[in-house]
């Protein structure tokens, strides 16, 4: 187990070289850099631009800086945002939070919404119930995640039931702590739901796809031949064999809970992560962009790694050290 | 509001040191208005830094100004510079000593006494603080230029040298603080004057350990407000990063109301940040916030809710800032040994009359009402008409007449074949025109234009792209025909052009940075230049400044196309509200009031 887990985390030294390297290569690729736009400034002295050159290192070729930022990272210093001016860590830190709430609560509305309605539409299969959620999930499919955020927000905004925006109300930091908490969930109502349903559509046709798989299965059949109760035939036997494919899809998820919510957080105006990388992006503020696809890239083994052990805990017929 | 009973906006929540107010308070002269109310905006974008030395983008700008203050500011009416913290200065007959007397007994927003050595360590300590090299414990010297090094270099720190020299400040005494120029300097007075004073007893210690530039950064809004002390009528009383900043007023802000009350009135401002101005703009519309700056294409549909939700629309005039097309007259080649621009083309470019036939042939007016649905207004020179105290409104103007761009045409030498024009070798005319394919008004601007040009048989191929590969190809490579671009308006005084005006500026957008002007019209810009920044005389100097435009109007190296009107939306249950065109809506905001909600 334990050599699983670490020769798990290694391959994350070769992918994470990789990305950043690619990605700051193309950063470099790119016309322009931090400074260009001061460049257009009529009151930035010629010589500001060029101290700040030798400062930030822009002068030097794109290896040598990629070369002094690693030596950063192994030193476990993620830089310095340019235009911020305090560690990336720091930055970053302060808005992971809320994504990462955000995530949690529209990944487990999605499951705890997908499952009961994926098993539930393959028990009772063609009927009614079965085609009408199939027709929801297809048009929740269709519809992207940014024209459900606008729809979301015209809703608050027409109706006055729900928060235009933000993860707060202003009174926030006078409330008591309950108040606090109320607070917050109230303003993640929209942004979960928008979120979560694509999520939902998704993972209910996989449940039930493969619980129709699964109840057709010989010893479902045996199971039934020996008198065991129908509930316990479903739950016991069909749906631990018909989740698998799911727990793995979630490893996926997992990686995409701070990339994911980009979108949304932005047309939500949502104060997550999500805004912060696209800002950072479009200024070209290299250590904030690197920092977060490092992150994004861990969270994706990470995520992949939870998901096999919640396999191995959930099937004990699959065994991590015979895996590879 | 769903929580709104759960919790109480409490009074300010630690106790203050209050200062008495001094008796050379300025006293603002607007009827005295109730304390109390409560200013809800919205913001597009969040801020990067709370730290004035290092603030680059507008809602930075924003959030520091309500806090920090300078030693003088704008007459909102006619630009002059009047007292801020300084009560009155001097200038010595020479040019090069400027007394400032400041105001005696004014406090900081922490209680603690606001004085010369404030204004000294803004410069000596803060601004022009050197590097030490640590091998010799000297000042470390910069190779190139032979200047010492900047520990701190920052815009402020460089834009405070006279060409390149220091200015000493030294106390005289605790309220008097006497400035030494190398040199006679024009712009000095508005430059010094609007540098925001640093709180010494705050800011010395990040000197001392070298960390002035990190010193307030966001991470000091979030966990430590307390620290941004300033002048302002405003303190920062809390920051969430993507969501609000709140200020609370300085309860010992400078000011008072002919009723001996101290200002401002305004409790808190409460400032949401959303994703953009469109957002924002929305905000308001729906009656959500109390003041907007409104984007004149949102004007009319915002204004259909003026009633509803009790706002009014303030219509401030031109903005200052400007838009323009500017032909390639860079000499020279690449290094490949191709030219820059080929050479029918530049010669095109480089007759005067060419672009003076552009120019007539661009129908301002058209750009206005198809782009702006009217709401902005032509531009004939290089100063907007907003700023009052400089524009020219004599220089020659370029009203739409096809006839006269045709005549210019056909003198230069230009002929037309069928539908397209030819020079006299007989190349048809055509060039391309970039510019920013992330502004929207700048696109329709290029696109109107070119319509425009094909009235004269020219052909304009439009090239929309990204603003840096612009900046690239006007600055470095020169690796294009025409370009479409704007300006925002700059510090108000001639001298802060010079690096667009000058023949060797680096904004000399035509063809930067000369070695020796190229033309004798801009040698004798050049000139001009140069004695707007020697000259105190304001009339001299203005004299002057109405050459250089007329100059340029003349010559047409940037053909101005128009300018944005400025809307302000406020509601009206705000009082002593007084729009200016050049001093906008929040002039006198710390004397804003509205009855309590």
């Amino acid at each position: 187990m334990l050599a699983f887990l670490l020769r798990r985390l290694l391959t994350l030294v070769p992918l994470l070289l990789g990305v950043t390297l690619l990605a700051f290569l193309l950063m470099w690729l790119a016309p322009g850099d931090f400074l260009t736009p001061m460049k257009m400034q009529r009151d930035i002295p010629a010589d500001l631009i060029k101290q700040l050159e030798a400062d930030f290192g822009l002068s030097r070729p794109w290896y040598v800086q990629y070369g002094y930022w690693l030596g950063n990272v192994l030193q476990l210093n993620l830089g310095y945002s340019w235009s911020f001016k305090v560690p990336v860590s720091d930055l970053i830190g302060s808005r992971l939070f809320s994504t990462f709430l955000l995530s949690l609560t529209s990944t487990l509305f999605a499951w705890v919404v997908a499952i009961p309605l994926g098993v539930l539409a393959a028990i009772y299969k063609d009927s009614i119930f079965d085609r009408a959620s199939s027709f929801l999930a297809y048009a929740a499919l269709s519809i992207p995640e940014f024209f459900l955020a606008l729809l979301a927000v015209w809703f608050a905004a027409v109706t006055g039931w729900f928060p235009v925006g933000g993860a707060t109300s202003i009174e926030y930091d006078y409330l008591s702590a309950g108040g606090q908490l109320l607070d917050r969930a109230y303003h993640l109502v929209l942004p979960t739901l928008v979120l979560g349903i694509g999520g939902v559509a998704g993972l209910m046709r996989v449940m039930r796809a493969n619980f129709l798989d699964t109840i057709r299965a010989e010893y479902v059949q045996t199971a039934r031949a020996k008198g065991v109760p129908e509930g316990v035939v479903m739950f016991k036997h069909v749906l631990r064999n018909a989740i698998n494919p799911l727990i793995s899809a979630f490893g996926f998820s997992f990686s995409g809970l701070l990339s994911g919510a980009l979108i949304v957080e932005i047309v939500m105006n949502y104060p997550g992560l999500g805004n912060l990388i696209y800002q950072a992006l479009l200024r070209e503020d290299q250590f904030v962009v690197l920092a977060s696809i490092m992150l994004s890239c861990v969270m994706l083994v990470l995520g992949n790694l939870v998901a096999d052990l919640c396999l191995a805990w959930s099937d004990p017929r699959i065994r991590l050290e015979n895996q590879e | 509001m769903l929580l709104g009973a759960c919790g109480k906006v409490p009074d300010v929540p630690v106790q203050d040191k209050i200062v008495p107010l001094s008796d050379q308070a300025e006293v603002a002269p607007f009827a005295p208005g109730q304390a109390g109310a409560m200013f809800v905006t919205t913001q597009p974008g969040d801020i990067n830094t709370l730290n004035p030395l290092i603030s680059e983008d507008g809602p930075s700008t924003a959030a520091i100004s309500r806090f920090m203050e300078g030693l003088t500011r704008l007459d909102p009416d006619t630009g002059a510079i009047i007292p801020n913290l300084a009560r009155a200065w001097s200038i010595s007959e020479d040019g090069l000593r400027y007394t400032f007397d400041l105001r005696e007994g004014l406090a900081w927003s922490d209680g603690e006494p606001f004085t010369a050595a404030d204004v000294v360590f803004t410069w000596e300590e803060a601004l022009y603080s050197k590097q030490i090299d640590s091998a010799t414990g000297r000042p470390a010297v910069d190779e190139k230029t032979g200047r010492p090094k900047l520990r701190f270099p920052s815009r402020p720190a460089y834009f405070h040298l006279v060409e390149g020299e220091e200015v000493r400040a030294e106390a005289l005494g605790e309220y008097r603080v006497r400035f030494t120029l190398p040199q006679r300097y024009a712009p000095f007075l508005l430059f010094a004057g609007g540098q925001e004073i640093l709180p010494r007893h705050i800011l010395k210690p990040h000197v001392d350990k070298g960390t002035l530039l990190d010193a307030w950064s966001i991470s000091t809004g979030i966990n430590n407000p307390r620290e941004l002390v300033g002048m302002g009528a405003f303190l920062l009383e809390s920051y969430r990063p993507g969501e609000r900043i709140v200020f609370r007023r300085n309860p010992n802000y400078w000011k008072r109301d002919s009723a001996g009350n101290r200002l401002p009135y305004v409790d808190r401002i409460i400032t949401r940040i959303v994703g953009d101005s469109n957002a924002s703009n929305v905000a308001f519309a729906r009656g959500l916030t109390d003041a907007e700056s409104i984007q004149a294409d949102n004007v009319t549909w915002i204004s259909r809710a003026a009633d509803r939700f009790d706002f009014d629309i303030h219509d401030l005039g031109p903005s200052s800032s400007t838009s323009f097309v500017w032909f390639n007259l860079q000499p020279g080649a690449n290094p490949e040994g191709r030219p820059f621009v080929p050479d029918h083309k530049r010669r095109w470019f480089s007759d005067r009359r060419f672009r003076q036939a552009v120019s007539y042939a661009t129908n301002r007016q058209g750009i206005v009402d198809g782009v702006f649905a009217g709401r902005a207004s032509p531009l004939h020179g290089y100063v907007s008409p907003k700023t009052v105290n400089w524009f020219n409104p004599d220089v020659r103007r370029y009203p739409y007449d096809l006839d006269r761009a045709r005549d210019l045409l056909n003198e230069a030498g230009f002929v037309r074949r069928g539908d397209r024009l030819h020079d006299a070798a007989g190349n048809p005319v055509e060039f391309s025109l970039m510019t920013n394919n992330n502004s929207n008004l700048r696109t329709e601007m290029a696109t109107v234009f070119a319509e425009d040009m094909a009235a004269l048989g020219i052909r304009v191929e439009l090239q929309f792209i990204d603003f840096n590969t612009i900046i690239r190809r006007t600055s470095e490579s020169f690796d294009y025909e025409a370009c479409l671009l704007g300006l925002g308006g700059g510090a108000p005084d001639p001298y802060s052009s010079k690096d667009i005006l000058m023949s060797d500026g680096r904004l000399h957008f035509w063809s930067p940075s000369q070695s020796s002007p190229g033309t004798g019209w801009e040698a004798r810009i050049d000139e001009l230049m140069r004695q707007i920044g020697r000259e105190l005389d304001e009339n001299k100097r203005r004299a002057d400044f109405f050459e250089v435009q007329a100059i340029l109007a003349e010559e047409q190296p940037m053909i101005f196309l128009v300018t944005a009107n400025e809307y302000v939306g406020v509601r009206r249950r705000w009082q002593n509200v007084q729009p200016k065109p050049l001093g906008g809506v929040f002039w006198n905001f710390d004397s804003f009031w509205a009855r309590p909600e």
